[in-house]
């Protein structure tokens, strides 16, 4: 069969897939009509791309944020193809590629692991790689591993500009053969899982304040790239910083944060390197208020929430830094399935003693891990199945709130997703 | 005894999977028991303080791990603590590398710091998940009575030379991989229990407490960590 006739037919099988999937009420199905595109034309990936992928964005955290960030920026010079749900491994990447805009430009997030084989199918003009940190623990990828392989797959791409971020030394490692890098100093809040140089396993000398960024290792004499643009953040405002010198008000941005002010100022090099205006960028930036559903206010049973999505130790001290100051109560569900990683113990890890002065809504299948946590970092906290419900024994003030943070791991948070759109059709239903 | 002082051993390297917890409930459990405490973090780099009382050491990856017991052998302090009688907690990649050898990344054998003999080699399959243990009777300095409870991760086949006692017996998980979970030598103790271990266990706790201070110290009993215990056992026992 002719590889054209292939392609518009493994197209065809997959929008079927999806559509069955989307019926059936399983979800959006990309993942499975991309797995059915995939398996009649395994090439497709490369045949779609083109030369139309304008940019990828891969880190352990930030990468949905980033992608949306720059997609919605891209917009201005035309349509643009993404996901619109974070599938961001072959098969979403696929169906995104297949079902966006014929005339559009891509921009595609894609998970750290499969980024080695994303890379050559798609020829991105650039990548932006954020940071790097331990997932889950029992999914045992150590994050040295996949920077010796994004390290790999950049030496055979001196095409594509890298948008890397000086301030990780793991993902300085991952970029620093890369023929075209821009370093951006984007910060690191993590520096848990980067103790030791990726090369030589020497012990990394770090700045001695918070402020200083600069590392270096006393073994092979690596050391921080000198930066073209950087964030600075004072006072809950972020501005970033080109090579020039010229200064870019990021305050206007609606998602909160230190993190989300690096995810932009990395968006914004990329947006600059892409030939696009920086001012209309950030304008455009400013009008993501919520990404899948992260940062999103929603009615769950008696409640009103904004719901908080983290996935890790590195996740959740961001988290744990947005949240409005004490005494206000929030809501910390914690799950331990397979996405969540089984082991809670990360949860050691979070600093909860931030959260000191508040009374913390302990929820989830792990609540009486998290209880003991709470219990250690001397943080007041109610243990309860489903604080949601009307008759829940909730702490003075959380029902005053106009919405109330609630923190979750991956399937807490996409349980909880899916019971506020429940209950937001059946109200709709009912006032029909 | 005025104070007890914790040293907190190479945290980054090595407390990476939630072990700081440990350190984190020696404290909350001496202050329970009206103790002072002093922690003593020891940052890659510095030298082992030579009069803490208590030495934690967590777990982590290979990289780390090796990088970690060379340091520790340079030092020397470990091991002069260990000979004087003080107390050596230490946990799945801590607990290897008191060994005489542990695997590396390429699971060649790396040196430890000789502080336990036992010796380290790869199990045929990672062991992952909850691991329940019974304590053992032989250990009657440390008498443990409660069920030993944690999760486990890790990769080692350890074995026990002349002179190390198992901590306990496996009832559930994998441990050292011959039925026999942890090792005790003197006042040297290592286990493959994360969890932190000793937020779950506070029994094991108090007794590394009360061997510096030297004296029992009376049960107390916390709500909020005896459900998560018997939540757990329940999960893995039935
Ligand atoms: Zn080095």
């Amino acid at each position: 069969m002719a590889r054209k006739t292939r392609n518009k037919l493994a197209i065809g099988a997959g929008r079927a897939f999806s559509a069955a999937s989307r019926a059936s009420k399983r979800g959006e199905g990309m993942v499975v009509g991309g797995r059915a595109m995939l398996k009649i034309s395994p090439k497709l990936i490369d045949d779609l791309s083109g030369d139309r992928v304008w940019a990828l964005v891969s880190s352990t955290n930030g990468k949905t944020s980033t992608t949306r960030l720059l997609a919605t920026a891209a917009e201005q010079a035309g349509p643009v193809i993404t996901q619109p749900t974070g599938a961001n491994m072959t098969a979403g990447i696929v169906t995104a590629l297949a079902n966006g805009p014929h005339d559009g430009h891509a921009v595609l997030e894609v998970d750290e692991a499969y980024l080695p084989q994303i890379m050559p199918a798609t020829r991105p003009k650039v990548l932006i790689l954020g940071n790097l940190s331990r997932d889950q623990l029992d999914r045992m990828n150590e994050v040295a591993m996949i920077a010796r392989k994004w390290r790999t797959v950049l030496d055979g791409h001196p095409e594509t500009v890298v948008i890397a971020n000086a301030d990780d030394p793991i993902v300085a490692f991952a970029a620093e053969r890369a023929k075209n890098v821009i370093w951006v100093g984007a910060g690191q809040v993590w520096t848990a899982d980067s103790a030791v140089c990726p090369e030589c396993g020497a012990l990394l000398v770090r700045g001695s304040s918070p402020d200083d960024p600069s590392w270096s290792c006393p073994g092979c004499h690596r050391h921080r790239p000198e930066t073209s643009w950087r964030l600075e953040y004072v006072d809950g405002r972020g501005t970033a910083i080109d090579a020039a010198g010229k200064r870019f008000d990021l305050s206007t941005l609606s998602l909160p944060g230190r993190f989300n002010a690096a995810n932009a100022t990395l968006a914004l090099a990329a947006a600059v390197e892409l030939g696009l205006d920086p001012i209309e960028a950030i304008a455009r930036m400013s009008l993501v208020t919520a990404v899948s559903g992260r940062y999103a206010i929603a009615t769950i049973g008696a409640l009103t929430v904004r719901l908080l999505l983290a996935k890790n130790p590195a996740g959740w001290s961001e988290l744990v830094d947005i949240m409005p100051p004490a005494p206000t109560p929030v809501i910390v569900t914690i799950n331990s399935n397979a996405a969540d990683g089984r082991d809670p113990s990360w949860l050691w890890d979070v600093p909860f003693e931030r959260l000191r002065g508040r009374t913390v809504i302990a929820t989830g299948d792990r609540r009486r891990d998290l209880a003991v946590r709470l219990l250690h970092a001397e943080v007041e906290h109610v243990t309860i199945e489903d604080p949601y419900l009307p008759d829940a024994d909730l702490p003075g003030g959380a029902r005053s709130l106009d919405a109330i943070d609630c923190a979750a791991t991956y399937t807490a948070f996409h349980s909880l997703r899916t019971r506020a759109d429940r209950e937001l059709q059946a109200r709709q239903g009912a006032s029909k | 005894m005025s104070v007890v002082r914790i040293a907190s051993v190479y945290a980054s390297l090595l407390g990476t999977y939630g072990d700081g917890g440990n350190v984190a409930a020696l404290v909350h459990r001496a202050l329970l028991h009206d103790i002072h405490v002093e922690v003593i973090d020891v940052t890659p780099g510095l030298v082992l303080p030579r009069q803490a009382d208590l030495y934690v050491l967590g777990g982590g990856e290979d990289t780390a791990q090796v990088a970690a017991a060379n340091a520790l052998r340079t030092d020397g302090g470990l091991t002069d603590a260990a000979n004087r009688g003080a107390v050596v907690f230490a946990i799945c990649a801590g607990y290897q590398l008191l060994g005489e050898h542990f695997p590396d990344a390429t699971g060649k054998p790396a040196p430890g710091v000789g502080i336990l003999d036992i010796t380290t080699n790869r199990l045929p399959k990672r062991a992952v998940g909850e691991l329940a243990a019974i304590p053992n009777e032989v250990n009657r300095e440390l008498g443990l009575t409660q069920i030993l409870t944690g999760y486990e991760n890790h990769a080692g086949a350890t074995h026990r030379g002349s002179g190390v006692e198992a901590l306990a017996t496996v009832r559930a998980g994998t441990g050292n991989g011959d039925g026999t979970e942890g090792s005790v030598s003197g006042r040297t103790i290592g286990t493959y229990l994360h969890g932190p271990c000793l937020a779950r266990n506070p029994e094991l706790a108090d007794r590394l407490i009360s061997w510096v201070v030297g004296r029992d110290l009376p049960t107390i009993t916390e709500p909020e960590v005896e459900a998560l215990r018997q939540e757990r056992l329940k999960v893995v026992l039935g």
